[in-house]
């Protein structure tokens, strides 16, 4: 802790030097396992540690969804048995049925799954490479003969088509042929030409006159592929590797060209002079590419390029170096490989802006109205066929239309199969048709026509009193008048006029959709439709307001006392007296509310509602519920009866004998039942004498103990059995039941009323009480004689008093005292004890004789009084 | 309530002293139980200090919230106190060591108010969840005895009383739960409650609500007894509380000015209106519970005021 932290818990007042501002929370690392190992096997292991392995070292116990411990038969090699070695058998007999055995044979599933996965090789969603298997078509024939081929072909897997291909092979392409309609040979050679780049002559396009090849067509030749090389070396714009030191200027092709071909090799210099001896009798002319270079041309790939449109790449090759001698006007050599300009760079026209006459204003409205109004006398709609706005075209018309000759694998049609008159035939029905058709729909389109409906379909819409319309009524009444009129009576009515404002289109619209609404509400046919009836009451929709909606000043107020009158019927009663300050049993709700039990304790309140429990859990309890114990005295009596265990309840029961109650609920028909267990706290008299007693006491406790038991036995709970430290306030109030801390903290004695206090006695207790007093006077004398150490000066409750040599001796009197009421309980047990009272009364009498005890004067009485 | 026929003691308008060492609003400020010699206050600066009333120095800071502090409750014995707000649990405090003893945790909003019960056995807190806990301080389980979810807007002030527990909420509800009863009475004030105070022999209580009144309610029946109006209080809790010997009302209204009525008829104590003594908003007011001539006022304007009799030279 730093100094600096010390100082400042010290102003906060925290000890700095105590062990809770040390203690430390950090815990830093995993704390190193234990250094001896001990067996315990439920020790913690880190979960690294956590592994388990069989002997061969291999990983078992692969978690719980592979099988766990148990898995495979415990870790044994597939059987319950375990591994078995099979008998020897003789393949003598039946040699031809031995099969060579393979690896597998003695594999594990563990090594077959492996072997299973490794050979999954190739990738299934492999496409097809073209470029790989023209490649392998054309360049590989020298090293592989047809043999070697034909097996790699059947070992490779079969590259899976994309979906193009596929489409493409299926229409007849092959690989190696080009795409689109095939060709004659004249096409093709064209074609040939075209891409060898020469420019085409009459006199190159010479057809053999062959009939054969005139016969037929030809697949035209595959497009040459675009390759761009990737630019991946860092050679300048136009440079070509191997190039020599004047091709690079430019100048010196043709002088290199023109002079002797030298012969290649040693011992030549560049500046020697060429001899005869030196020129190259094998150079057959062929070594155009070839240049002396002073280096390795690694940078050359040609060989690894696929390139199917080889000689147009070639003669680009030597455009670049014709070109090269090209000048710029300032002289500048232009770069190899570009070619200068003959046209100058086009600029960029600018047009002036149109002059606006004065006082123009733009007025899109006018030059709307005149497109519209000439729109149908300049641009007339582009014939259309009938059956091609039905249909649409298909992809065969379409492609004739564009005169392209029809695909070899066409669909053929079904009319290709008949006969011409049939397919003749067809023409003529198909032709009638449309022809009624276009009868009726072909029209000027400014002409007013009206849709025709088929009379008994008008009829049975109008009369079905099916509603399309029943937004709009206005729409619904002439939907009525366009059917009334299509009805087919004598003299039809004219269909709905044109409203004011409503363009002959738009009006030819309306009409078109009445007749189609006529025929898509067809309604149902006589049987089923005397099932239905129609809805008498027409809905109409809710009114719409086109444009933006305003709501007007009235709107609003009258939505707001809508709002209003709505929360004032939603007020409740409850509501509506507090707000009216009615409180009380209108706005008072009241609920059962269970406090927790432990809620209950904190507040030192009694639960509320007890769970049910047994009665004879607790026997204080059990007797606070005793009727016959309230019959006489105050609340707090009830409780003296049972207030000791042990005796108190056994006494009840033998007492009472008959009547059931909840304290003898459990003890079955026999009524000493249980009396063992109940007494048996109480060990014998001479158990005690033999601890504690001394000569002179014996006498006493014998005279004594004769006749006041019932009354001590009130007051006084047997003592624990053991001899634990008691306090001293206990041995004065004795209190071991808390429900009789009231009994004893009550003598109070100017608190209660003598005169209206009714004490019951019972005849003996004359007798007793008289016993009781001797004993007692005997009783102070000797406390006189004997108690060394006394702070007896409380008459306050509890009140510290410690006489030390007086406990055992009280302790024992009580226990023979118990005892004894044990032995004639039956007799003496009969009534309810006097209340405490009287006994404070009686008692009181006697302490006020002037014994010169001044502590017994005014206090309040202890229980030793009463001995 | 035996009071002289002349009426309530005027109420305590001399300033003796002025605490000033928030930074922003007091929220809330509570006299030590006991001979009341201490004040706690708790402030929007997430301190909570202690002060001596009668010298009106600064004894103490208490330092741990990470938020605004809402509510106070001392303790029996004067050990140790309780503070919650806007960090969600309640701490509480050894008032010596100036350390948090417990952190309960587990409202899931701003805890606007805790008390401790009669012997500090139980603490309940109310929240801005709507829910109330008592949580349990003998034990060292951290988790709640019982949590009260009957309210359905936020607690805002609760009393723990001798057997039963009385909340008040937003909902305008006061609900008093009755441990011996087993039973939870709910009154609806209205409108929203945010203080009640109970009578010493909890027959009545003072109910203040967000409609500037303050009612004296009948707990037995739930009817009303009286009803003192006159100040303005409709957004802030502002608490009221009873004046010396429970013979009059006291509360601090959102115009810094404090009123006073009397208890039996309601009527509002000269002078009337009251003068202003604080800038902002009075958020608590508190008088003492012995003494005669002693109570105070904490504000939002940061400062708390001790007033007392004006001394009879």
């Amino acid at each position: 802790m730093s100094s600096r932290l010390k100082k400042k818990l010290g102003n906060l007042g925290v000890d700095p030097s105590s062990a809770r501002a040390n203690e430390s929370f950090c815990l830093i690392g995993t704390p190193l396992p234990p250094l001896e190992k001990s067996k315990d096997t439920g020790e913690f292991v880190p979960l690294w540690k956590q592994d388990v392995r069989d002997e061969k070292g291999r990983r078992r116990l692969h978690g719980a969804f592979t099988g766990g411990f148990s898995a495979g038969y415990f870790n044994t090699v597939g059987s319950k048995e375990g591994w078995t070695p099979s008998t020897f058998v003789s393949s003598r007999s039946d040699r031809a049925q031995k099969k060579a055995l393979r690896p597998e044979d003695f594999m594990d599933e563990e090594d077959l799954q492996e072997l299973k996965d490794s050979r999954n090789v190739v990738d299934t969603t492999d496409e097809m490479d073209l470029a790989r298997e023209a490649a392998m078509g054309h360049g590989d024939d020298e090293e592989q003969d047809s043999v070697a081929r034909a097996l790699e072909a059947s070992m490779l897997p079969a590259a899976k088509d994309s979906a193009g291909a596929r489409i493409l092979k299926k229409m007849g392409w092959r690989i190696g042929q080009g795409i689109g309609p095939r060709v004659t040979l004249r096409q093709r050679k064209l074609q040939d030409l075209q891409a060898s780049g020469r420019r085409v002559t009459e006199a190159d396009i010479i057809i053999p006159d062959d009939e054969e090849a005139t016969k037929h067509t030809y697949a035209p030749r595959d497009t040459p592929i675009l390759v761009v090389d990737r630019k991946d070396n860092s050679h300048g714009l136009g440079y070509r590797p191997g190039m020599g030191l004047n091709e690079s200027v430019g100048s010196s092709r043709s002088a290199a060209a023109s002079g002797p071909k030298l012969s290649a090799g040693f011992g030549l210099g560049a500046l020697n002079d060429a001899d005869e001896d030196d020129l190259d009798v094998y150079d057959g002319g062929v070594t155009q590419n070839r240049n002396r270079t002073a280096y390795d041309i690694i940078d050359r790939e040609e060989d690894d390029k696929i390139s199917i449109g080889g000689k147009a790449r070639s003669r680009t090759q030597s455009n670049i170096v014709s070109t090269s001698t090209q000048i710029f006007h300032d002289g500048k050599p232009v770069l190899a490989g570009f070619v200068l300009s003959d046209k100058p760079v086009a600029e960029d026209r600018w047009f002036p802006l149109a002059d606006i006459p004065k006082g123009w204003s733009p007025d899109p409205k006018r030059v709307w109205g005149k497109e519209n109004s000439q729109q149908p006398e300049t641009q007339p709609p582009p014939p259309k066929s009938e059956k091609w706005s039905r249909t649409g075209i298909s992809a065969d018309e379409r492609g004739s239309l564009l005169g392209e000759t029809p695909l070899p694998h066409a669909p053929r049609s079904v009319f290709d199969y008949m006969s011409h008159k049939d397919r003749e035939r067809l023409q003529n029905i198909a032709a009638r048709g449309p022809e009624d058709a276009t009868a009726s729909t072909s029209r000027s389109p400014a002409a007013i026509s009206t849709p025709r409906t088929e009379p008994h379909i008008a009829l049975a819409a109008l009369r079905g009193g099916f509603v399309p319309f029943a937004t709009n009524p206005e729409k619904q009444a002439r939907y009525t008048a366009y059917l009334e009129s299509q009805a087919g009576s004598d003299s039809p009515p004219p269909p709905p006029k044109p409203l004011p404002g409503q363009n002959i289109d738009e009006y030819n619209k309306e009409l078109e959709d009445y007749a189609k609404a006529a025929l898509i509400f067809k309604p149902l046919s006589g049987a089923m439709a005397g099932r239905f009836t129609s809805a008498s009451i027409v809905e109409h929709g809710p009114q719409l307001n086109e444009g933006l909606y305003t709501p007007t000043a009235e709107d609003i107020a009258k939505k707001e006392a809508e709002l209003q009158k709505a929360e004032e019927e939603k007020v409740t009663p409850k509501v509506h007296a507090a707000r009216m300050g009615m409180y009380g049993p209108m706005t008072r709700e009241t609920q059962p509310w269970q406090p927790a039990r432990l809620l209950c304790k904190r507040f030192k309140v009694k639960d509320p509602n007890p769970p049910a429990e047994m009665p004879a859990d607790g026997p204080s309890q059990a007797a606070a519920f005793e009727p016959a114990s309230a019959t006489t005295g105050s609340n707090w009596e009830q409780f003296t009866a049972p207030s000791s265990s042990g005796d108190g309840l056994g006494a009840s029961t033998t007492g009472s004998g008959g009547p059931r109650d909840l304290a003898n609920i459990g003890l079955g028909e026999d009524e000493a039942q249980g009396r063992d267990t109940l007494t048996y706290q109480r060990p014998a008299m001479n158990v005690f004498k033999a601890i504690f007693a001394s000569d002179d006491e014996d006498s006493e406790d014998e005279g004594k103990a004769d006749g006041d038991d019932d009354k001590d036995n009130d007051v006084e709970p047997p003592p624990p059995p053991s001899l634990s430290v008691v306090p001293s306030a206990s041995t004065t109030l004795a209190p071991s039941d808390p429900s009789t801390a009231p009994e004893v903290a009550m003598p109070d004695a100017a608190v209660v009323d003598v005169g209206t206090f009714k004490p019951t006695f019972i005849p003996r207790e004359g007798k007793a009480k008289k016993d009781s007093d001797r004993a007692k006077e005997k009783k102070e004398k000797k406390k006189k004689e004997k108690a060394l150490v006394s702070f007896q000066e409380g008459e306050e409750d509890g009140a510290l008093q410690i006489s030390v040599k007086d406990r055992p001796k009280k302790k024992r009197r009580k226990e023979k005292k118990e005892k004894e009421v044990v032995d004639d309980e039956e007799s003496m047990w009969v009534e309810k004890p006097p209340p405490e009272v009287v006994k404070h009364l009686a008692i009181s009498d006697v302490t006020d004789l002037p014994q010169g005890e001044a502590q017994g004067v005014k206090g309040r009485k202890r229980a030793i009084d009463f001995m | 309530m035996t009071q002289p026929a002349r009426g309530p003691e005027p109420l305590p308008r001399h300033l003796h002293t002025t605490l000033a060492a928030h930074k922003g609003p007091v929220n809330v400020a509570r006299y030590a139980k006991g001979a009341a010699k201490y004040i706690l206050t708790g402030g929007q600066d997430r301190t909570v200090k202690l002060w001596n009333a009668n010298l009106g120095t600064q004894v103490k800071t208490f330092a741990a919230h990470g938020y605004e502090v809402l509510s106070i409750s001392v303790s029996h014995d004067n050990a140790q106190f309780a503070s919650s707000g806007g960090d969600r649990s309640v701490f509480v405090w050894d008032v010596a060591t100036a350390v948090t003893t417990r952190r309960l945790a587990g409202h899931l909003g701003k805890i606007h108010v805790v008390e401790f019960n009669d012997d500090a056995s139980v603490l309940a807190s109310g929240s801005f969840d709507s829910s109330v806990r008592l949580w349990d301080l003998r034990a060292q389980n951290r988790q709640a005895i019982q949590v009260l979810e009957e309210a359905r807007d936020a607690v805002q002030t609760l009393h723990v009383g001798s057997t039963y527990i009385t909340t008040g909420s937003l909902d305008g509800h006061v609900r008093t739960y009755d441990l011996r009863k087993g039973e939870l009475r709910a009154d609806y004030m209205g409108y929203p409650v945010t203080a009640v105070v109970p009578t010493q022999d909890s027959q009545t209580l003072l109910v203040t609500t967000l409609d500037s009144h303050i009612r004296l309610m009948d707990m037995a029946n739930g009817k009303l007894l009286n009803d003192f109006a006159g100040h303005t209080n409709a957004e802030y809790r502002c608490r009221a509380c009873f004046g010396h010997g429970e013979a009059s009302v006291v509360c601090g209204d959102e115009k810094g000015t404090v009123w006073a009525w009397d208890l039996l008829d309601a009527k509002a104590l000269q002078p009337n209106p009251p003068p202003q003594v604080h800038n902002k908003v009075i958020t608590w007011t508190e008088h003492h519970p012995t003494e005669k001539g002693e109570m105070f006022t904490a504000s939002a304007d940061g400062t708390v005021k001790v007033w007392r009799q004006a001394e009879v030279p």
